[in-house]
């Protein structure tokens, strides 16, 4: 589904992404851990096409395509969905203006009929409970006076309701109580398919017992350094990653 | 429906250069094209709604006197032209405001709070497209006590648009009391669109609760971005954001009949930004 290869990216003259090799397959979990500044991030956000990264070099594939070459929202329009490690404000825009029009124009995009607006709504109350979101949230700005855990349950919501190929979770379990992290956990796990894919950033073992990664990855200086299964989340919870990094000579 | 289907669907259009009085209660909302000269009056303790539309070319004056304990909703939009509209309020009167400056156009205000406990929302919405210039101006005069008065302008100027504000809260010596807020916030969208803003204070009475503030910005890059990756085309990113930066003003219209009609006026011309 995604092929990454010898991926290099920089802002300005600073290199922050060093050569990263990944390759996700349909129905598989994968988790990338690393230390702060590590370029998780930055790596999701080249993925998502945020143009204040450069790419200098290596190749990105997506179901079969060039993702590289796509604009934003083509990518996301062929599935592919990023979970902000900081969801943006939009005064003024409700929640529910916004999924309407995104929705729009993803089912837009693939050919397939507007959804009338009775469809829409039931869509929207059904993919509100599968993070306990309260549909009331949909008629408040996006994001706007969200609290944290508000946040991050708004963009798993949004995920439910475009249904991505690929999703990049970037940090999603930060800043959650652990009811809301058990919701929110549970609220990915219900949107896994065989058809799907998921990539978690984080930095606790904990979301893991949730999301079970069938890979885990260690991100270090813009490279994956180390790669393994689900017991590397717990080592590195253990051990810390001294161990790589002492490990890893440049 | 657009904004002229609203004028020439509503019954009791009235033509210009007339004078109009409010006696009774709630009716139906007043519609007037291209005012000219008008004259408003609305009686103590009765309750009115008007709705101006004003052309390119067509300049105007309007007096409104609103009564002790009378009510006036009034939405105006510009679709060029240029007016003053000098508002003079009894006690404990209420009138609220929305106007839409869509393009080249003029909107003046003038308010004199003239009775105790009267009370005055204002919300101001312009926008330069290309080579045009927008307007509003308010000046908001508190000359007894007790008083409150509210204004909000959004100001948007695209390429090489300009778009101006002037405000002003006076605040008599006597006019202890007096509730005044100001805001104006701005957008431009483009290295060469222009905004400038004057917002300013005359306080000469000791007790009283003003408050003023100006911003002028730019398009939220973040934003769009995040919109972009839920699929939204980079135009629709930033109507969308424009949209929202304008919705508190318009979406609170003084006339709910004439929202809609409103709303579907500047989303036209938010197209064509
Ligand atoms: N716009 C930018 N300009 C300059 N440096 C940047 C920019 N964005 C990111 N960086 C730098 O790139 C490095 C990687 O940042 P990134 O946000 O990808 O790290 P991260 O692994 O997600 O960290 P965290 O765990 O703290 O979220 C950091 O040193 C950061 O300062
Ligand atoms: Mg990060």
């Amino acid at each position: 589904m995604l092929s990454v290869k010898n991926l290099h990216a920089s802002v300005g003259d600073k290199e922050i992404l060093r050569g990263i090799d990944l390759e996700v397959r349909a129905g598989e979990v994968h988790a990338i851990m690393g230390p702060n500044g590590s370029g998780k991030s930055t790596f999701a956000s080249v993925l998502a096409g945020n143009e204040k990264f450069t790419v200098t070099e290596g190749e990105v594939s997506f179901l079969g395509r060039n993702l590289l070459e796509m604009p934003i929202e083509d990518r996301a329009r062929e599935g592919l969905f990023l979970g902000f490690q900081y969801p943006v404000e939009i005064p003024g825009v409700t929640m529910a203006n916004f999924m309407k029009m995104a929705v729009a124009e993803q089912r837009k995009y693939r050919g397939e009929e507007p959804l009338t607006a009775a469809e829409f709504l039931r869509m929207m109350r059904e993919k509100c409970a599968v993070v306990e979101l309260d549909p009331k949230m949909t008629s408040r700005a996006v994001n706007e006076g969200f609290s944290g855990g508000e946040k991050k349950k708004n963009e798993i919501f949004q995920m439910a309701m475009l249904a991505p190929k690929l999703s990049i979770l970037d940090e999603t379990d930060s800043g959650l109580d652990i009811d809301a992290l058990r919701i929110v956990a549970t609220g990915v796990t219900k949107l896994k398919t065989a058809d799907n894919a998921t990539v978690v950033i984080t930095h606790y073992q904990r979301l893991l017992d949730y999301i079970v990664p069938d890979y885990v990855h260690v991100l270090y200086k813009g490279r994956i350094i180390h790669s393994g299964d689900k017991s590397l989340a717990l080592k590195l919870e253990r051990e810390g990653y001294d161990w790589l990094i002492n490990d890893y000579k440049e | 429906m657009g904004f002229s289907d609203y004028m020439l669907s509503d019954s009791c259009r009235q033509s210009a250069g007339s004078e109009l009085r409010f006696d009774g209660g709630q009716a139906a909302p007043v519609a007037v094209c291209n005012p000219g000269r008008l004259s408003v009056a609305v009686a103590d303790g009765a309750q009115a709604r008007l709705v101006l539309s004003h052309g390119a070319g067509c300049c105007s004056t309007v007096d409104v006197a609103v009564g002790d304990g009378a009510s006036l909703s009034i939405v105006e939009l510009f679709v060029g032209g240029r007016s003053t509209m000098r508002i003079a309020q009894g006690a404990a009167s209420r009138v609220a405001l929305t106007s839409v400056v869509a393009g080249d156009g003029s909107a003046e205000y003038r308010t004199a709070l003239d009775g105790a406990q009267a009370e005055c929302d204002l919300g101001c919405v312009f926008l330069a497209g290309d080579d045009e210039h927008a307007q509003v101006k308010i000046r908001v005069e508190h000359n007894v006590a007790d008083c409150r008065s509210a204004s909000t302008v959004k100001g948007v100027a695209a390429g090489r648009g300009e778009g101006r504000f002037e405000g002003m809260v006076y605040v008599a010596p006597d006019a202890q009391r007096t509730d005044a807020r100001q805001t104006s916030r701005n957008l431009t969208l483009g290295d060469e669109a222009r905004i400038t803003t004057l917002p300013q204070l005359e306080i000469y009475a000791d007790d009283v609760k003003c408050s003023h503030g100006a911003t002028v910005g730019q398009m939220d890059s973040d934003a769009v971005l995040y919109m972009r990756q839920r699929g939204l085309s980079e135009d629709a990113a930033r109507r969308l954001q424009i949209e929202g930066f304008v919705a508190d003003v318009v979406m609170r219209c003084a006339v709910e009949e004439a929202g809609e009609a409103l709303l579907a006026e500047l989303n036209a011309k938010l197209e064509r930004l």
